[in-house]
């Protein structure tokens, strides 16, 4: 008994003098794996600190389940409708909002009759008004907004994350993102509008889990926030009235009903001619697609774990079984005096659970940690409520007990393969089989090859799991380096650009009574929110065809605004979301008026579905005659005083920069990521690749090849392979980045213009190459140590 | 070309223990000649073939083959001489798993300035019809004539054998010391064989006596037998 103890005790320590030779290959596989427990946890305690909240959040707050946005003109039928029921209207006004002016009881009575059209025609809904105004305001320096809402009794309430509602005229409630980022706290005092309110609280509202006030891509909380104010308050101010409705379900009603008797219908119903779009909230990225983004961030975390720790996994099974091999006829001999397949298994096992367990465990408690800062970069982009981090057990079990397990048993299983072999098999050296299925495969396509470069490939073939392992640890790291690239400048060409471009610096939105009037460095303009091209729901811009602030630029460089003559020019955006092309003719909508239009011409602008259009041409189909126009382009700065709202492009252009900046953050971070993983992997690859090796190295050395050759001949083909990899991840990575964007187009109407350029690929092929020559630097250096004499020692290849 | 060995010592130091594995050797090779270095095991046959053949350094001493002093050397100027003028054959066979008998020629063939073609020292060998064999599919006598074409194939000046028949039978070690002297006849050029074993000494034409690291003697063969002749020990 004490024999086989004590023979256990020395094969232990013979696995532990073993693998001490391999220190650092374990160590950075250490890294790999704590890497991919972290990632896990981090995100997923992350997630999970806000998730349960949320759930309790959008549940007491009743969150909408759809969205239905309203023409803001008054139509035929409202015309009607205010000539039978408002005596104080005498002149219609051309908007719903301008009717609020003149007569708001007129305004909410015409807007409970279009709530009743809509219920008369759909069953299973509750509906309810949600109004809002947009107030920008200076604060440290900077333009800031607010989107106040108007509080509502049935949909969307308020939540308060701390402090209470404004119950003064002079008190507001704002986002508690907006107050930590500028300093601010409850009871300070802000300064909105010309009039000082005092923070009474921080709140949410349901439908704005982002601060995204339009269909670009800024969701800022620094320089924008949602606030609340007293109703009378609300009423109060000056700025432009928007209004959409706000929907939930009633009796088991589902999204999938709704989908079919509601957004399949309402563009035919005439009876609902004011109703420009409905939106499921899931489809809608400013309130419900944070639960895709929740679910997809889970996902995503669960997705890169797995991939890293499959990556790890691979490793650690050819590593046990290089260890194994190594030491086949000390296991021939412990076999051959009586020893178990177990008792020689338990050491194997005892420091595969002792290496792995730390790195696994230890990653573990760094996403624990890591899981606040994560939550809490969460909360500087969504308006959320959330939690403590606390631990779960299914988090453990799924971070730690299970890749542990997973672990051991695939060890456990390749140990096993080998003790299961004779005595007599282990004794002698392994029989090595000259090719395998690649090796066979691939040696027609590398005849002509000369030897050398054809032993590149074929010794590279000899290990097909090293192989697959390499292969997959390159894509995964050029798929992040593409990724990353493709990331730079979103914000430019969705925003930047296009303002950059135009050379207005304002743009002041007209009074509804009093009509746009221009001087000199100004141009009039129509802006309607709500048309109708073809079956989409479209941004109509009236444009001046000689416009001189609002120049719209092809793809080629062009300046094509001259074509309004022609017809309509429509935005890159609108042309991928919908498919639409230059020669497409199709029925433009607005309000109950409507003309065939034909698109001549594409912009360079991925700001929204958007279309241009002459305006005199818009004006004729809008009223009676060729001058209207509600928005005023300008190069010099514009009157808060004579304009509804007064917007700087410049404070556009600073959050676009913002925007981007956050985007870089992430872009640096991927790729610093993909490089140390990939580092790692062609690091242990190689050395690998260089022990097994060992001994034709030395003969090479011995024939006279030098370290050069040599190098290239044993490592050369990852080389070959990573590049290969990487061209071949181009496509692909291009391929998926359309299916990204086009499903953010599709399900969300918002176009992310992920870009690969030609020197997205230079750099990121010098980043790749110099990963590898990273990577590769202390295998080369192992390389030249080998000595000459190895090649007359005995062994096998 | 001509090995000439003056005063060589190769002493290995294990702690503060020395080791004269080589113990001021002097000795020269004649162009041409076929030398069989005969000792037991530890007589430092190995240590000293490896210094001859410039694969390891002595601690003292010059060693020239022809007019370079391959003692001065370094490693880069080694390579290059070992590339244009040496081929080795060792007792494992040292063969390429994954390419082919032709293919393994070819990696000797590839470093050579003035090689013979695969084909040729593939028949010289006996092995013109295993040419797209691998490895694994040949008998071990069969794959030491490979590990020979591929040295021979570089049209070498020197040939330096350790131990090549050490892992073979009778019959095949003897095939495989005919194809040896065939190739040092054909040829002309010189080998150094190592052995431990008597016998081949019959075939050479000068067999060096080692012992502790010295030339204990030096023997001609004034009547050196055919390999297929010699009475195996």
């Amino acid at each position: 008994m004490l024999q086989r103890f004590l023979g256990d005790k020395m094969l232990l320590k013979n696995v532990y003098r073993t693998l001490k030779k391999q220190y650092v290959q374990l160590l950075l596989l250490g890294v790999i794996i704590t890497l991919s427990s972290f990632i896990y946890t981090s995100m997923d305690y992350g997630i999970g600190g806000i998730y349960a909240p949320t759930e309790e959040y959008f549940e007491e707050t009743n969150q909408e389940e759809f969205a239905i946005q309203m023409l803001d003109m008054i139509l035929e039928d409202d015309a009607v409708f205010i000539t039978t029921n408002c005596p104080a209207v005498i002149e219609l006004p051309f908007s719903i909002s301008g009717l609020k002016e003149i007569d708001s009881t007129c305004y909410y009575n015409l807007l409970e009759n279009r709530l009743d059209l809509i219920l008369n025609e759909y069953d299973n809904i509750t509906i309810e008004l949600r109004e809002s105004k947009d107030v920008y305001f200076n604060f440290q320096g900077k333009s800031n907004r607010v989107r106040f809402l108007k509080d509502s009794s049935e949909i969307n309430l308020s939540f308060f994350v701390a402090g209470s509602k404004p119950t003064t005229s002079d008190e507001v409630a704002i986002t508690e993102a907006f107050a930590l980022s500028n300093g601010l706290s409850i009871l300070d005092t802000l300064r909105l509008d010309g009039k000082d309110y005092t923070i009474s609280g921080f709140v949410l509202f349901p439908d704005y889990s982002l601060a995204m006030f339009s269909d670009t891509f800024i969701f800022d909380n620094e320089t924008q926030t949602m606030g609340l104010l007293i109703d009378s308050e609300f009423e109060s101010l000056n700025e432009k009235n928007q209004f959409e409705i706000a929907g939930v379900f009633r009796d088991g009603y589902t999204d999938k009903d709704f989908d079919k008797d509601v957004i399949d219908d309402f563009r035919h119903n005439d009876n609902l001619p004011f109703v420009s779009n409905i939106l499921l909230t899931i489809n809608n990225l400013r309130s419900g697609a944070i639960y895709a983004e929740i679910e997809g961030g889970r996902d995503t975390a669960m997705g890169l774990s797995i991939v890293i720790a499959s990556i790890a996994l691979l490793i650690v099974g050819i590593m046990v079984s290089k260890v194994l091999q190594s030491q086949r006829g000390a296991i021939g001999i412990l076999k051959s005096m009586g020893y178990t397949n177990f008792e020689i298994t338990v050491p194997y096992i005892f420091f595969i659970a002792i290496l792995s367990f730390p790195a696994i465990i230890l990653g573990y408690f760094l996403g624990v940690l890591g899981a606040d800062p994560m939550k809490t970069l969460y909360l500087t982009i969504y308006l959320l409520p959330s939690q403590d981090v606390f631990q779960t057990v299914n988090t453990f079990a799924v971070a730690v007990v299970g890749p542990f397990i997973f672990l051991i048993v695939v060890s456990f299983i390749i140990i096993r393969r080998i003790l299961n072999q004779k005595p007599v098999v282990l004794l002698n050296p392994p029989i090595t089989s000259s090719s395998n299925y690649l090796t066979k495969k691939m040696h027609r396509f590398l005849a002509k090859l000369k030897i050398t470069s054809k032993l590149q490939h074929l010794l590279l073939y000899r290990n097909m799991v090293k192989f697959f392992v390499f292969l997959i640890g390159m894509f995964y790291a050029a798929f992040l380096i593409l990724l990353s690239f493709s990331m730079i400048g979103v914000m430019d060409r969705m925003l930047y650009d296009y303002y950059d471009n135009t050379n207005h610096n304002y743009i002041g939105y007209c009074d509804y009574l009093d009509p746009c009037e221009t001087t000199g460095s100004q141009e009039k303009v129509i802006e309607l929110p709500s048309a109708v091209l073809g079956d989409e729901d479209i941004y109509l811009v009236g444009l001046n065809p000689n416009s001189d602030l609002h120049q719209l630029i092809d793809k080629r460089g062009n300046n094509i605004t001259d074509d309004l003559e022609e017809g309509l020019v429509i935005t890159t955006s609108l042309s991928l979301i919908s498919g639409l092309k230059v020669g497409n003719e199709l029925l433009l909508e607005v309000g109950e008026e409507s003309k065939i239009v034909e698109i001549i011409g594409v912009t360079e602008e991925y700001s929204g579905s958007k279309a241009y259009i002459n305006i005199e041409e818009l004006s004729l189909l809008l009223t009676d005659t060729s001058t209207y126009s509600n928005t005023v382009y300008s190069s010099t700065e514009l009157s808060k005083d004579d304009y509804l709202v007064v917007v700087s492009t410049q404070s556009i252009l600073e959050q676009a920069e913002k925007m981007q900046s956050m985007f870089n953050i992430m872009i640096y971070v991927m790729i610093f990521a993909s490089i140390i993983i990939g580092g790692i992997i062609v690091y242990i690859l190689t050395v690998m690749t260089i022990e097994d090796n060992f001994y034709n190295i030395s003969l090479f050395k011995v024939m006279g090849y030098n370290n050069k050759e040599i190098d290239k001949m044993i490592i050369g083909g990852y080389l070959i392979y990573g590049i290969g990899v990487f061209l071949i991840t181009i496509p692909v990575a291009y391929g998926m980045f359309y299916l990204m964007t086009y499903y953010m187009a599709q399900f969300y109407g918002i176009l992310m213009p992920l870009k690969i350029e030609l020197w997205h690929g230079g750099f990121s092929l010098i980043i790749f190459v110099v990963l590898f020559y990273l990577g590769a630097y202390v295998a080369k250096r192992k390389l030249t140590k080998i000595s000459l004499q190895e090649a007359m020692k005995m062994y096998q290849i | 070309m001509s090995i000439k060995l003056e005063n060589v010592t190769k002493t290995y130091f294990t702690g503060e223990v020395e080791t004269h594995a080589v113990k001021n050797v002097d000795l020269e090779i004649k162009d041409g000649e076929f030398i069989v270095l005969l000792g037991p095991s530890g007589s430092g046959k190995s240590t000293m073939l490896n210094i001859i053949s410039g694969l390891d350094n002595p601690t003292s001493g010059k060693i020239s083959i022809d007019e370079a002093v391959i003692s001065d050397m370094n490693s880069k100027q080694l390579t290059k001489f070992r590339r244009d003028n040496l081929g080795f054959i060792f007792q494992q066979y040292n063969l390429l798993q994954t390419l082919s008998v032709k293919e393994n020629v070819e990696v000797g063939r590839e470093v050579s300035l003035l090689p013979f073609t695969v084909e040729e020292v593939l028949e010289q060998v006996g092995l013109s019809t295993q040419a797209d064999k691998y490895p694994f599919q040949l008998s071990g006598g069969e794959q030491q004539r490979v590990s020979i074409a591929r040295a021979v194939v570089k049209n070498p000046k020197i040939m330096f054998c350790d131990e090549p028949t050490g892992a073979l039978d009778e019959e095949m070690a003897k095939e495989i010391l005919g194809i040896l002297q065939k190739l040092n006849e054909k040829y002309k050029t010189s080998v150094v064989l190592i052995t431990h074993n008597p016998s081949i000494g019959a075939m050479a034409d000068r067999i060096i006596k080692l012992n502790s690291g010295e030339v204990v003697e030096i023997i001609v063969n004034k009547n050196k037998l055919n390999a297929s002749e010699i009475s195996w020990g």
